[in-house]
């Protein structure tokens, strides 16, 4: 892993183990409600300050907190207009499929391609280092995932190619 | 427009059904192939080892002009396809434009029937390819002399004409190509770009040199708007006269036929694999998210207790009913009254506790 790759994740990690302190608490607008304060945005109390992690215009992530809950939005690098595709393509193939995920958001925050929504819930169901982990694999996946797919695609039409001008021999 | 294979594999199967039938039977298959591909199979009881097979096919257009019914040549290829078994029928069936008979009896038993029945099956394919061959090879020597190399459009598909232009030591192709979706348009790109690597590369050295440019290819200059109009450029192939030379021919002129349908086909295979890499890529992001619940601490389970309480605890089940049975004796004991002599009247004097007024009540006091 390149050294600027593995100082973005471990200041994701880091910021991740800071914020994710959530504690349950109760609507305070309604009540017998509990929401995610960091959607609803009722009390301006209850929200920490957003804290946004670049490692260059293409790729960075936005780690919103509040009192019950914790949003991370993160934005795929794109180098090309394959991975683009591929990388949009990817990203949507997961949201559509975000109940078998839990904390995946079926729509990411504007300006990013993709979101987790973690309240004080998961963090009881789910041990917090081990969801940390998982989003910063997960980040590490999907990079992982888009070079693979895009170089298996030039390997699949490089053979198409071949065999095709073989034709013509 | 047309198949990878040759042979239309469902006719092939019908055919083959009805050459290994024992006992003839009146059959009437329609088949549809492609969309505008027609083909219509006929057997009478009347007539054992006789089939007819009638075929409609979109034919070439050379853009301006379409050509209705066959050209000779086209004909006299037809002809050539096992003369002694396939025979032409004047006039075709209504609403096709040729009918074959077929005479089984003539086809020589056992391997060769297949190839046979293969090749008969390939009728669609000789059509087509025997109009395109016949263009490349017949060059108007008048045309090039001139220096008027017009491209001549091609049109076996509405949507999907090719151009080609005939110059003196060589011939362009020029596709077109268009796609509806934008994904389809990135993934084609990306295999043009590694057509034109591997032409040029030593790899195939000997294949014609292949270009792709956003733009029309000079070559397609005074054509109209419309046709010039994509969204994935233009692919051009410099055939050279090695290519068209002898057996080549018939490679050349299909592996042309195909090009726009193999593109489109690559572009549908790629975007399954890699919805099948997602998909696997999915259930194991998945995966790692389960491993996070909260497991129970074994540290707990496994904490043992000191040996001494452990011996205790050892006992046998005799030992243990033994215990029991004593206890309840002495609870018998401790509840049963016990009677001693005198013992009421020395609770009544010594054992009586002084009654108290208390908060709640009160003892009302008499006037004296």
């Amino acid at each position: 892993m390149a050294s600027s790759v593995r100082l973005y994740l471990t200041c994701i990690r880091n910021t991740l183990e800071a914020a994710m302190c959530l504690q349950n608490f109760p609507c305070q607008e309604v009540e017998r409600h509990n929401k995610p304060e960091v959607e609803m945005k009722t009390s301006p109390e209850l929200l920490l300050n957003s804290v946004v992690i670049c490692r260059n215009e293409a790729e960075k992530c936005l780690i919103e907190t509040s009192i019950n809950s914790l949003r991370i939005s993160l934005k795929v690098k794109q180098a090309d207009e394959l991975e683009n595709i591929l990388t949009k393509k990817f990203l949507r193939f997961l949201s559509m499929r975000a109940e078998a995920f839990q904390v995946l958001r079926r729509k990411p925050v504007q300006g990013y391609d993709i979101s987790f929504l973690i309240t004080n819930y998961h963090c009881e169901e789910m041990q917090k280092h081990k969801l940390i982990d998982f989003i910063v694999q997960f980040m590490e996946d999907i990079d992982k995932e888009i070079s693979e797919l895009k170089l298996s695609m030039n390997t699949r039409g490089r053979l198409v190619a071949t065999e095709f001008l073989k034709q013509f021999i | 427009m047309a198949c990878f294979e040759r042979a239309s594999p469902a006719l092939k199967q019908i055919l083959l059904q009805l050459y290994h039938s024992d006992k003839p039977s009146a059959v009437e298959h329609h088949l549809h192939e492609f969309g505008s591909l027609q083909y219509h199979i006929q057997s009478y009881v009347s007539e054992a080892r006789h089939v007819y097979l009638s075929i409609s096919t979109p034919i070439l257009s050379t853009g301006s002009s379409t050509l209705h019914g066959f050209p000779r040549y086209t004909i006299e290829t037809v002809k050539g396809i096992c003369h002694e078994v396939v025979q032409i029928v004047e006039p075709a069936k209504t609403g096709y434009q040729l009918t074959l008979k077929l005479d089984f009896s003539k086809i020589p038993r056992k391997k060769d029937a297949v190839k046979v029945i293969t090749e008969i099956s390939s009728v669609q394919a000789v059509i087509l390819s025997s109009q395109l061959r016949e263009l490349l090879t017949n060059v108007n020597a008048e045309e090039i002399s001139q220096g008027a190399y017009k491209p001549i459009k091609l049109v076996y598909h509405p949507n999907e004409p090719f151009y080609v232009v005939k110059q003196p030591a060589k011939l362009t192709a020029v596709f077109p190509i268009r796609f509806k979706e934008d994904s389809d348009i990135v993934i084609a790109k990306a295999f043009f770009q590694e057509l034109v690597d591997v032409g040029n590369s030593g790899v195939c050295a000997r294949a014609p040199p292949c270009y792709w440019s956003p733009i029309p290819p000079p070559e397609l200059r005074g054509e109209s708007m419309k046709d010039l109009s994509t969204n994935a450029g233009f692919v051009s192939f410099e055939i050279s006269a090695r290519h068209i030379e002898g057996k080549k021919l018939d490679k050349t002129v299909w592996s042309l036929l195909n090009f726009n349908a193999l593109v489109k086909y690559h572009v549908k295979c790629t975007k399954g694999f890699v919805q099948r890499r997602m998909r696997s890529r999915l259930e194991s992001l998945v995966e790692a998210l389960q491993q996070t619940g909260i497991e129970e601490d074994h540290n707990t389970a496994k904490v043992k207790g000191h040996r001494g309480m452990k011996k205790l605890i050892k006992v046998t089940k005799g030992a243990m009913k033994m215990k029991r049975w004593n206890l309840t004796k002495k609870i018998r004991r401790i509840r049963s009254r016990l009677r001693i002599h005198g013992f009421k009247r020395f609770q009544r004097c010594w054992l009586k506790l002084p009654s108290f007024s208390t908060v709640m009540s009160y003892q009302k006091i008499e006037k004296s």
